[in-house]
């Protein structure tokens, strides 16, 4: 029995060394819960800040731009943290606020995002910014008069263009205003591929289904609904209204694309072959533009430009623009928690020092009033910008698809239709049949 | 003889060939790791133009590698010994007892080890969080919890080889139980120990989901999290990712080689014993 | 019979030595995944407060075709996993427990590959089957080497591929551990007896390494159906969803779709699922195991 006494100590001694390891590092989280302790305190008390954001490429910018806040508050301390990968932002955020510490500051898609998670949104209203916001960015997050989310920045796309490659091929590319210049475009850089040194003028990636069935499918469906994505949000149906010249548009893509597309990525289509010279153009928008300054500085600050996106029967010379993600609020921390997240996104998109954070490190195009042109600093922004700026714009209504039919339904359709293995008839009743189904 | 020894050296030329095809994939991460973005797009198959390290200085300073080196090896160091030393006591109690309550707890951790991962994270975050235990040692108790099944059927099956006649002959010279267990059965099956450590330090070592859900205070952070930075939506920093790669998996690749002697070792040691 | 008495008697010892990890395994795994069959029968989001809603969700399943077909793709996916990774990684644990050069190299590049995941091996494998392939298509008109990727079929196969060259290192450890504890006497007492090479193997080494079979079966098969992060770094389900596995499309209905409940109600299913295969499956081989 007495060595039986001795292994249970050893035992005992195990579980102990294990439950020290425990609480050592468990006291370090419980600040955590300052935040809605001092519920009924005055503004002067200390508050914390949690932020849960998903966009990476200005995570250190952003902190940098944390640490001057808080050194200007002393009372504020805000907690950064981004979500790393690029995709999993949706199951990270439902994981964060069912594990208890819900972020004070987090971001929200559109109408549909705004639909799951209106309990936990605080309205924005009197915020400055979003009297600040640019006409027509807030009405994806306005419901019943309350604004639920502040937008990060304006990102548009359209066929970017190497200027090199057009220009040995004798194309001048401020001529293609249409969907016809742009075929006769397409034909000429295909006829020269050898002496051009290309492999296709284009690189579709049809195996990116946000490319296709977000984006490219957007500038085809935006007519439809008036450039409104509420229209598209309380849409029962869709219709297909451009729907040909929407086949028109893919077929021409893939057609004269590196093939397989099916199988062509994102990374293969932007880096290992825009950004070596392989292809002439690409459908993308502005946010490729780090992308390609990383790999090649002095290309991407000249020799890249934007065609717009033609819409036969629509806008010909325009270019899809719209907001990408939204600051929101969340509703169930305490008053002060939420006024001090205010002032910090005020701060962020309205003040001097903000401003100058927002373009110069952030390099977004400002989705807000109050900025001067010549602050935006790079080419495809500043493109985007001066479009905007003489109307030369239309609205991106993606966001008011139903959840998961852009990319699952008729993003992976459209996989099978450039891989031979369905009509395009059938990508088109299967994807109105699902819209239906999904806003039943 | 002669034939033997013919048959020997085809099958080490076979071995060789296929050694190296299994780690050409590797060949891309390594020489890759030391080129420029440009370079690694216009030429991911060639050797790099020089030895560059920029990418590995980069990549060292923005992992933070020393904090997150000393989390992923806590974690990992911690959850495996935990998992060994109880997964084989539990193992030795339901192999040896033969009672209704042994038989069902031993399916109940096999077949736990059906369930699917995505399907309990949501509700396991929600409990841990409640009883704030959202930690470092929080996920070692996560992983011993997912990692015990696992090790509980390995030591299962190694226990059945190990004679009862050995326990009973010390039961009789007056042990207790945890002695027997402690300084007669775990030693016998060391084998199987550092088979599991093998087969658990690479799933630790290199676990994004799980970390990724639990801990999120900015010092804990592991390796993998940090690799994850390096990609982002729409930029993906491959040199570094692959920079970063080749410092994490450097590591687990050095106690392979430590175990497989210590392998060899364990079973002679064992067979001694035995 | 006295030390029997014994051997049965003390109870607390039993219990002792079982309780933390049954304890854990309660923790981590059985409550969370009670919690997500109850979601399973309710109309939760993943925010919102859960109604209960009764098999609503099940039923709805019946029309899923996308789900079902996912199940197919996964059962085909892991009948070819089992069947290449037990044979090539038993092959491998064989080739490298003989004395041969190089061993300790041999053993070490077989296993390597367990140490990457997700998306660094997806961007790696991506680029083997669309340029690799494609270049050496090219260059030797081999028409099945081009286009990886880009169909259903070359997508299945992609997936075997990256996952069998992934876990035969695993497997292969397992049947190690396994060859390594039979006695070398046997062996040679076989060769004495003028045994040959597969007769030593069918006759000596087989019927002493049948527990590991039993133990990486199973472990092949839990893996494969469960597999996630190799899906979706190197298909994502393209083209058209046809390369979609169930967690895949388990995980795309929770979150992108928001379908937590629904969610949970596929994989409901498709631990059912796998655990009837299992179970039969551990039956079988334990029953072999016993009959030798």
């Amino acid at each position: 029995m007495s060595r039986f006494g001795k292994g249970l100590a050893l035992l005992l001694v195990l579980l102990m060394a294990f439950s020290v390891l425990i609480s050592g590092c468990g006291s370090k989280s419980t600040d955590q819960s300052n935040a809605s302790q001092s519920k009924t305190e005055t503004t002067n008390k200390p508050v914390t800040l949690d932020i849960f954001q998903f966009k990476v490429e200005i995570k250190d910018a952003l902190q940098n731009a944390i640490n001057t806040y808080m050194k200007e508050n002393p009372n504020v301390k805000i907690n950064l943290e981004t979500v790393g990968g690029g995709q999993d932002y949706g199951a990270a955020l439902k994981a964060k606020f069912n594990s208890g510490s819900e972020p004070a500051i987090f971001n929200v898609g559109g109408p549909q995002d705004v639909a799951t998670w209106k309990p936990k949104l605080a309205d924005l209203s009197d915020t400055k910014a979003a009297k600040e916001a640019i006409n027509g960015t807030l009405t994806g997050v306005t419901q019943d008069g309350k604004i639920y989310g502040l937008p990060f920045d304006l990102e548009g796309y359209g066929l970017i263009y190497n200027k090199q490659i057009f220009s040995k091929a004798g194309i001048d590319p401020s001529s293609i205003k249409t969907f016809d210049a742009l075929v006769n475009a397409v034909k000429t850089l295909d006829s020269k591929k050898k002496e051009l040194g290309i492999e296709a003028v284009f690189a579709f990636p049809a195996k990116e289904t946000w490319v296709t069935g977000l984006h490219l499918s957007n500038a085809f469906l935006s007519p439809e609904f008036d450039g409104d994505v509420m229209k598209a949000f309380n849409s029962k149906t869709v219709e297909f209204k451009y729907g040909d010249a929407m086949k028109q548009m893919i077929d021409l893509q893939n057609k004269y694309s590196v093939q397989p597309t099916a199988s062509l990525d994102y990374s293969t289509q932007v880096e290992k072959l825009f950004g070596t010279g392989k292809v002439a153009m690409i459908q993308q928008g502005n946010w490729v533009y780090p992308t390609l300054e990383s790999l090649d500085k002095n290309f991407a600050e000249n020799d890249i430009g934007m065609l717009p996106y033609p819409v036969p029967g629509y806008k010909e010379d325009s270019y899809p623009e719209g907001v990408p993600m939204y600051w929101a609020v969340n509703s169930d921390k305490p008053a002060e928690v939420q006024k001090a997240a205010k002032d910090f996104l005020d701060w962020l998109y309205t003040s001097d020092e903000g401003k100058q954070i927002v373009t110069q490190q952030f390099k977004f195009v400002p989705a807000y009033n109050g900025y001067s042109a010549d602050s935006i600093s790079d080419p495809l922004g500043m493109q985007l910008f001066v479009a905007a700026s003489q109307g030369k714009t239309y609205g991106w209504v993606f966001m008011g698809y139903p959840n998961n039919w852009g990319q699952n339904v008729l993003g992976a359709d459209i996989q099978l239709y450039v891989n031979g293995s369905l009509t395009w008839d059938k990508v088109i009743s299967h994807a109105k049949q699902a819209w239906a189904d999904a806003r039943k | 003889m002669k034939k033997v020894h013919v048959q020997k050296y085809l099958l080490t030329i076979l071995g060789i060939v296929l050694s190296l095809i299994w780690i050409s994939p590797f060949y891309i991460i390594l020489v890759n790791s030391f080129k420029t973005k440009l370079e690694l797009f216009t030429n991911t198959l060639s050797l790099p133009k020089s030895l560059m390290l920029d990418n590995y200085k980069t990549a060292a300073a923005n992992l933070n590698l020393s904090e997150a080196f000393s989390n992923t090896l806590i974690i990992t160091v911690f959850s495996i010994l935990i998992i060994a030393i109880f997964s084989s006591m539990t193992a030795y109690a339901l192999q040896r007892v033969k009672k209704k309550s042994s038989v069902i707890i031993y399916m109940i951790f096999t077949v736990a080890m059906l369930i699917p991962f995505q399907s309990v994270m949501i509700p396991l975050v929600a409990e841990f969080g409640k009883f704030h235990f959202l930690t470092r040692s929080g996920l070692v108790f996560m992983y011993l919890g997912f990692g015990s099944s696992l090790g509980v059927f390995l030591y299962y099956g190694a226990l059945k080889g190990i004679p009862t006649s050995l326990d009973e002959a010390a039961l009789i010279d007056g042990c207790s139980r945890f002695r027997i267990y402690w300084n007669i059965i775990l030693p016998l099956l060391n084998p199987t120990t550092i088979t599991l450590a093998v087969l658990d330090i690479m799933w630790i070592w290199n676990d994004y989901l799980l970390p990724s859900l639990v801990i999120n205070k900015v010092g804990s952070r592991t390796l993998p999290l940090m690799i994850f930075y390096f990609f982002s939506q729409y930029t993906k920093q491959w040199n570094l990712g692959m920079a970063g790669l080749t410092i994490a998996i450097l590591p687990v690749v050095i106690f392979y080689f430590l175990a497989q002697r210590k392998l060899v070792t364990a079973i002679i040691a064992g067979a001694v014993k035995q | 019979m006295i030390k029997k008495a014994k051997f049965f008697k003390n109870g607390i010892w039993y219990w002792l030595f079982i309780a933390p990890t049954l304890l854990s395994l309660i923790i981590v795994v059985l409550i969370p995944f009670i919690i997500g069959i109850y979601y399973s029968f309710t109309d939760w989001n993943g925010i919102n407060q859960p109604v209960f809603i009764g098999l609503k969700n099940f039923i709805a399943l019946k029309g899923d075709t996308e789900f079902w077909n996912s199940i197919f793709f996964t059962a085909k996916f892991a009948v070819a996993c089992i069947v290449i990774i037990n044979v090539v990684g038993l092959s491998f644990a064989m080739l490298v427990t003989r004395k041969i050069f190089a061993r300790n190299f041999m053993r070490t590049a077989f296993y390597l590959p367990n140490l990457i995941g997700g998306l660094i091996l997806g961007f790696i494998w991506n680029f083997i089957f669309v340029d690799v392939f494609q270049t050496i298509s090219d260059a030797t008109h081999i028409g099945w080497l081009g286009g990886w990727l880009s169909t259903t079929n070359t997508g299945f196969w992609g997936l075997v591929i990256v996952t069998s060259w992934q876990m035969i290192g695993y497997v292969m450890v397992i049947y190690i551990a396994y060859i390594e504890s039979i006695p070398t006497d046997l062996i040679e007492a076989s060769k004495i007896d003028g045994a040959n090479s597969w007769q030593q193997f069918r006759n000596v080494v087989f019927p002493l390494i049948a527990p590991a079979f039993t133990v990486s079966l199973f472990i092949t098969l839990s893996n494969s159906f469960k597999l996630f992060d190799q899906n979706l770094s190197l298909t994502a389900g393209a083209p058209g969803n046809t390369t979609q596995m169930i967690t895949l499309n388990i995980y795309q209905t929770a979150f992108s779709a928001q379908e937590m409940a629904v969610g949970q109600a596929k994989a409901v299913i498709m631990f059912l699922i796998i655990a009837v295969i299992s179970i039969i499956q551990v039956y079988l081989t334990q029953k072999r195991e016993v009959e030798m």
